[in-house]
């Protein structure tokens, strides 16, 4: 059994140690805000933290998670008050929804690596997370008010 | 009623008071079959069916007075708190639908945004049609559910002046509050006391007033979409989320054709080795839908896709195995060579002779490939049987009512004894509107005795199941003289999805022929260039291959890449400036004047959004080298109920390369009133940069049967690296509100290709624009 | 082919051998002890011992997945065939409990095992022989404290002649020179310190040196000049590695110490958990010594400066693809791009690897680079904050072969004369999908 923390807590998968992460996330665990889209890590739905870092759970086993702490949408922030999370509503960027859960995890680890990102940062950073509905732009704008909200807190 | 008739009919109906009609039906869902659904993980994730109903948890109460609160239509209840439930039967894929009607319901009855709540529903009789497509929803629903509104506040108004003493003429109500002689009161207080109970006959619904525009208070303004927060916090429920106890996961492992392939042999030797993995089966398929369909089942998915690997199949494949498109572009070629077949939609007077006196001719050809919806949600249905014999089938769809009897005759029961439970749907851009893939879920579960079934399709077999948007090729010729076109033919081969999907809802042509009209849609164009022959052809070849698709915006999306390119051709044969040259003859004249409600003002709207969108984009201005600006105006998809969309594109071309880079786009669109401001942008962004991908990103094609493409690294839809610089401006006619869904895809892609002639001076006659067609062109 | 026509050189030589080394090839049994018992050694030496067994990758190789910690098992794969390590537990009967001090001073130093036999040279007592006495007993009193396990390890598979150790005795008279290293008075404290370390315990030329078809190390000037290892390419160490920017002191401590270099890389495959496992043990200043032995040996400077940095970033773009390199750009933008982007104008982010400038992508063999995407790379080993999956399961070969071909025309182009264009790539990329099966179908049955 591989262990490793979900969103706070200390959780053991009795699936096969080579079990894409994602199937763990949402089946087992029932943690259905992650998404799976294409199974190749080419589109980013299944898009999750694993130690802090952006990472397509769809190719990550769970033997390479063994010990280490995964966060997903649903522990990101508080009852979704993450302030990327608000930049989403605020931006109204959601359009069928399917692709955001993966667009905000990929845009968390984003600002850590880019606290002010440019549209060229947002353009190269996100590019791996797949909008069929094409929601681009508001992500973007998204990701750059919640970049402004964090460094305003963050001077405050 | 059936599914897509034409837009006037359908709007005509909608004005119908179906409403009222279906009264004696409604009934209440029993909650014994909601409780099947369990939350197994920690409570918040606890969830009932209607996945849409944003945790309302309302059932749809029957019309009257209850303990649930006043509903005076099956439209939408007032509980005893004030909060306005409004029913939802149609898909949310992202145009926040829910949002829009409630938004209409809301102007009228008079209540604050606040205490609105919408609710998806599940299938049911009494909800008349379920259908979400064509861009209608908004458009069709306008009156009647504003209607419904106005119904709503005249009943509460009436029992408040009842109460307090006055003449109903005597109140206003904002906000649901209503105030006159003898002082106000809340519609929550009129509810809490039972004040108010009337219901609506028919004629009156249907004969209710609407308020002026300028009283609109919601319609047009800044407003939230309510479905949007469960989107950003993981609690949004798709199909693919379903749950219930007891299932077994599915694994589809899709035949070598559509239609026909037979299983011959199923070796899973190897597969028994898989930790969880139970059975293979070929399904045993009634509908003609999964031929040779076999899953592989398990007790988890991951075991089941694993499994997969290692389960062969041999088939007698079924026909036509090695079609490829540029086999379905050749028979629409040799179709279009041939005058006798297909459907006239126009055959105007006076053509023959005008060929004839024509000084010169202009012909041209234009082609489009495959595309896949891609849905980024893969196709997933669970479904079971209740000890009661009834289906439960729960997944995302765009047209219940076209596949529910496709569902039963899978499941082997009678008319309503399927119930299908609504969910969001991750992407439907016209693949959900065919729910065959909720078959195989029924089928497999009914070779399991109705145990509880999830199929899932991994991201290939979704490709390969698609419904593509087919090759099409088109014909056109114009007869040119003195300066102006003086007459024009138009032929156009594809196939036909409403022929294989929903074939009663096909529409006779001038010569008797039946025509599709998802296969023809944007032909019938608003220009004045003389007598018109427009030809519709069914490429019965793409037909027997594939399910052709409803693609996003349909016909639309391809018939305007040629038509738009070669109204341009024409502008630069008569050496004329393509926007005056387009200017010139949108002249509202004869049968392109419009028609009241749905196309007032005609071919001039359309000249008003080519204008503002060329001004927009500095038309005429001097570009860089390689640079060029293209243009294309529409009148999206229908001519019945136009969304007027002009498109200025900017691209650059690397000569060495053949690399086209689209850099900034311009539109201009006028689809009437807008009911939600800010989706309906948000639907023309999505909508123009579809358009966009269409053009220059994607695109596959039909290779032995079947898309090329499966999955991300081969099919390469827009990403974020790739926007261009996009402005959208509406220009808010206040007139009847047309769709946004869709046309907004269908001028970019014509404007690229304008665009490229600008830049470099050839004609690109083939979607999508590929650099090496590029190349070839700068050759020649 | 190549493998056989070194066999038959091989028998010859090894026939000749026999007739002439008999005697020399003889080894005298050493006494069989009673297994000390663990309170005999000081905890001090034994503590000492242990971070010395880490910089020597004992537990690395003489462990196995699915088996206990030094009771051997791993399967290397060798020209000759694969050899097992050793059980190194100090159990009596399958492990090392009844050597002497002795016994394991000369295994270490000459290669000989207690009963006399000749170790084949999978086991690199061609650099242990310059460990200290002193540390070598340290290590025993380590090794001797450890839980035995009763396990043998898999019965070698290596063919005939190889498979008669006294030969072995003919390979060490072509190919071992007994002299332990001596030290350079010419050269600081600390680049003797790093000689010490990475010629003796470190063996680090086992792996980035290649190998004469007898399996010996090539010496003088082919020596650290890069080889094929297990699947992946141990780059240069003399300076030629190809990349755009020297392995500079600095760029070699951080390697070394954290498993990533911002501007070459991050440690994967089988220099992971020599990074993770051993060096992570060693001191600050053992790093270092490492660091100046080895920037010393490649002529690098201490460090580059940020505006080299940028102007090599800047620099790095092939003018025109190939028609695969362009198909693998796509997929790389697709795939790839979101965590191997950096600002364009800085230094890069340690933790998104630099693609640009990485040793992988722009050195002469694709190897590394091919097994990274179909590997990853991933915990347990490696930087502890770098995570990368494997692309195994979602490429085809020639997905992989298009990403590589576009890495290496982007950025290792203008360097063209250091680093050749990659050939065959989707051929390579299958290759090494076979031998990482075969890999893996050996751990299993080893673990059984
Ligand atoms: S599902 Fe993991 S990247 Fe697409
Ligand atoms: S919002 Fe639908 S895929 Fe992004």
């Amino acid at each position: 059994m591989i262990g490793f923390m979900l969103n706070g807590q200390k959780v053991e998968s009795k699936l096969p140690p080579d079990t894409p992460l994602l199937w763990a996330i949402r089946d087992e665990f029932n943690h259905t805000g992650t998404k799976f889209g294409c199974g190749i890590g080419f589109c980013g739905a299944c898009t999750v933290h694993v130690d802090g870092r952006a990472v397509r759970s769809c190719i990550t086993t769970l033997e390479m998670v063994e010990g280490a702490i995964v966060t997903t949408i649903e522990g990101l922030g508080a009852s979704g008050q993450h302030p990327l999370q608000k930049a989403w509503i605020n931006v109204q960027a959601p359009q069928c929804g399917y692709c955001q859960s993966g667009q905000i995890m990929q845009a968390a680890a984003l600002l850590v690596d880019f606290p002010d990102p440019t549209d060229n940062d947002i353009a190269h950073a996100m590019n791996g997370n797949l909008c069929r509905c094409m929601a681009y732009y508001r992500i973007r704008d998204a990701i750059k008010l919640a970049a402004s909200e964090i460094n305003r807190s963050k001077e405050a | 009623m059936s599914g897509f008739g034409r837009i006037a009919a359908y709007y005509r109906n909608r004005f119908a008071p179906d409403v009222a009609k279906s009264v004696p039906d409604c009934n209440l869902i029993p909650l014994s079959r909601r409780s099947f659904i369990i939350g197994t993980g920690a409570a918040g994730l606890l969830f009932g069916f209607g996945g849409v109903g944003l945790g309302t948890g309302v059932a749809e109460a029957a019309i009257g007075t209850s303990r649930d609160g006043y509903t005076p239509t099956l439209w939408y209840s007032i509980a005893a708190d004030g909060a306005v439930t409004v029913n939802i039967k149609y898909a949310e894929m992202g145009q926040h639908i829910g949002t829009a009607l409630a938004r209409m319901v809301a102007d009228e009855l008079e209540v604050s945004w606040d205490m609105v709540r919408i609710h998806a529903v599940d299938t049911d009789a009494k909800w008349g049609l379920m259908s979400t497509g064509g861009s209608y929803s908004v458009f069709g629903e306008f009156k009647p559910l504003s209607q419904a509104g106005a119904a709503g506040r005249i009943a509460m108004i009436d029992a408040a002046a009842q109460l307090l003493g006055g003449e109903a003429s005597a109140y206003t109500v904002r906000n649901g509050r209503i105030s006159g002689p003898g002082g106000s009161i809340t519609y929550a207080e009129l509810v809490s006391q039972g004040a108010v109970n009337r219901v609506f006959s028919p004629d009156e619904i249907a004969g209710m007033p609407l308020k002026p525009i300028n009283e609109r208070r919601l319609i047009g303004s800044p407003g939230r979409a309510l479905d949007i927060p469960a989107k950003v916090d993981g609690t949004a429920k798709y199909g693919i989320d379903a749950r219930t106890e007891g299932m077994v996961y599915a694994r589809p492992i899709i035949p070598p054709t559509r239609y026909g392939s037979v299983v011959e042999t199923i070796n899973d030797t190897a597969a028994k080795s898989i930790l969880g993995y139970q059975q293979t089966i070929a399904l045993d398929d009634p509908t003609g839908f999964v031929e040779g369909w076999v899953v592989v089942l398990a007790d988890t998915y991951p075991a089941a896709m694993k499994a997969a690997r290692l389960v062969e199949v041999s088939w007698s494949t079924g026909r036509n195995s090695t079609v490829s498109d540029k086999d379905i572009l050749d028979f629409g070629r040799k179709q279009i060579d041939d005058s006798s077949g297909g459907s006239l939609l126009r055959d105007d007077d006076g053509l023959a002779d005008a060929f004839a006196k024509a000084s010169e001719n202009l012909q041209a050809e234009y082609t489009t490939s495959t595309v896949i919806q891609f849905t980024l949600e893969p196709l997933n249905a669970t479904a079971w049987r209740d000890d009661d014999g009834h289906w439960e089938v729960l997944t995302g769809n765009q047209w219940q009512s076209l596949i529910l009897p496709h569902l039963e005759s899978a499941a082997g029961v009678e008319s309503g004894q399927v119930t299908m439970r609504t969910y969001y749907l991750g992407g439907g851009y016209g693949r959900r509107l065919f729910g065959d893939y909720a078959i195989p879920a029924i089928l497999a579960s009914k070779a399991l005795g109705g145990r509880p079934v999830k199929l899932l399709a991994e991201r290939a077999e979704d490709s390969r199941f698609s419904t593509p948007r087919s090759p099409s090729v088109q014909r056109f010729k114009a007869a040119l003289q003195k300066g102006d076109v003086v007459g024009m033919e138009h032929h156009a081969s594809a196939g036909w999805p409403t022929e294989v999907m929903s074939p009663g809802d096909l529409i006779e042509g001038l010569n008797k022929v039946k025509f599709d009209p998802f296969a023809i849609h944007g032909a019938e164009h608003w220009y004045s260039l003389g007598p018109q022959k427009l030809r519709a052809l069914s490429n019965t070849l793409a037909n027997e291959t594939v399910v052709p698709g409803w693609l996003r915006s349909v016909a639309a999306g391809w018939v305007n890449w040629g038509l738009e390119s070669f109204v341009d051709e024409l502008a630069r044969k008569l050496g004329r400036d393509p926007l005056e040259f387009r200017l010139e003859r949108l002249k509202a004249e004869g049968r392109n004047k419009g028609e009241d409600p749905v196309s007032t003002g005609g071919a001039l709207r359309q000249a008003a959004v080519l204008r503002r969108a060329a001004e927009m984009s500095g038309y005429g201005n001097t570009l860089p080298p390689d640079t060029g600006i293209g243009i294309a105006c529409t009148h999206g998809q229908e001519r019945d109920a136009p969304t007027w969309c002009a498109c200025v594109a900017q691209v650059h071309v690397d000569r060495a390369t053949g690399k086209v880079t689209c850099q900034r786009l311009d539109m201009a669109i006028d689809a009437g009133s807008l009911i939600h401001p800010d989706g309906a942008l948000a639907q023309a962004q999505g909508g123009a940069l579809w358009g966009l991908s269409m053009a220059l990103h994607e695109g596959t094609e039909i290779v032995n049967a079947q898309v090329r493409d499966l999955n991300l690294d081969a099919y390469s839809p827009l990403r974020m690296a790739d926007l261009p610089e996009l402005n959208v401006e509406f220009i808010d006619s206040g007139t009847v509100p047309t769709g946004l869904g869709e046309p907004p895809v269908t001028a970019p892609a014509p404007a690229i290709g304008n665009a490229i002639f600008n830049a470099i001076g050839v004609r690109i006659r083939h979607l999508p624009i590929r650099p090496e067609d590029v190349l070839a062109a700068l050759k020649e | 082919m190549k493998w056989r026509r070194a066999l038959l050189a091989g028998s010859a030589t090894v026939v000749l051998g026999v007739l002439g080394f008999l005697a020399y090839a003889y080894e005298s049994p050493i006494d069989p002890v009673d297994r000390p018992s663990a309170d005999s050694f000081a905890p001090e030496l034994v503590e000492k011992g242990r971070i010395l067994a880490a910089a020597g990758d004992c537990e690395t190789c003489h462990s196995a997945p699915g088996r206990p910690r030094f009771s051997g098992g791993l399967g290397l794969p060798t020209p000759f065939g694969v050899l097992y390590t050793t059980n190194i537990t100090p159990d009596p009967q399958y492990g090392i409990g009844r050597w002497s001090k002795e016994a394991f001073r000369r295994a270490m130093r000459e290669g000989v095992r207690r009963d006399g036999a000749h170790l084949y040279p999978g086991f690199p007592y061609t650099a242990y022989k310059n460990v200290t006495e002193s540390d070598i007993d340290a290590i025993y009193a380590y090794l001797m404290t450890q839980e035995p396990v009763a396990m043998d390890p898999p019965e070698n598979g290596i063919i005939f002649p190889f498979n008669y150790r006294f030969f072995q005795a003919g390979w060490k008279l072509l190919f071992f020179d007994p002299a332990p290293l001596t030290v350079d008075p010419s050269k600081s404290k600390q680049w003797n310190r790093g000689a010490y370390l990475a010629e003796g315990l470190g063996h680090c030329s086992a792996c980035h040196s290649p190998r004469n078809l007898l399996g010996a190390e090539k010496q003088g000037g082919d020596r650290y000049t890069g080889a094929l290892v297990e699947g992946w390419y141990a780059p240069a160490l003399n300076g030629d590695t190809g990349s755009p920017l020297p392995w500079s002191k600095d760029e070699l401590y951080s390697y070394l110490r954290t498993g990533a270099s911002p501007l070459h890389g991050v440690a994967a495959g089988p220099m992971a958990p020599v990074i993770s496992d051993g060096l992570a043990q060693q001191s600050d200043a053992d790093i270092e010594a490492l660091a100046t032995y080895f920037a010393d040996l490649a002529d690098a400077p201490e460090q580059v400066d940020e505006q080299t940095i940028v102007e090599a970033l800047q620099s790095t773009r092939a003018p025109s693809l190939s028609e695969l390199a362009s198909r693998g750009k796509t997929l790389f933008e697709a795939g790839c791009i979101a965590c191997h982007y950096n600002e364009p104008d800085k230094a890069p982010n340690i933790l998104r690897p630099e693609l640009a400038l990485n040793t992988a992508v722009t050195g002469p063999n694709p190897s590394t680079l091919i097994q990274a995407i179909l590997n990853g790379v991933n915990k347990p080993h490696g930087h502890p904050d770098i995570f990368m999956p494997g692309y195994a399961s979602s490429l085809t070969d020639e997905d992989i072969a298009a990403i590589a071909a576009y890495l290496h025309e982007t950025y290792a182009t203008p360097i063209g004369a250091i680093s050749p264009a990659w050939a065959d790539l989707a051929g390579t990329t299958k290759a090494l999908r076979t031998e990482n099966t075969e890999k893996q179908h050996r751990q299993a049955e080893a673990a059984q």
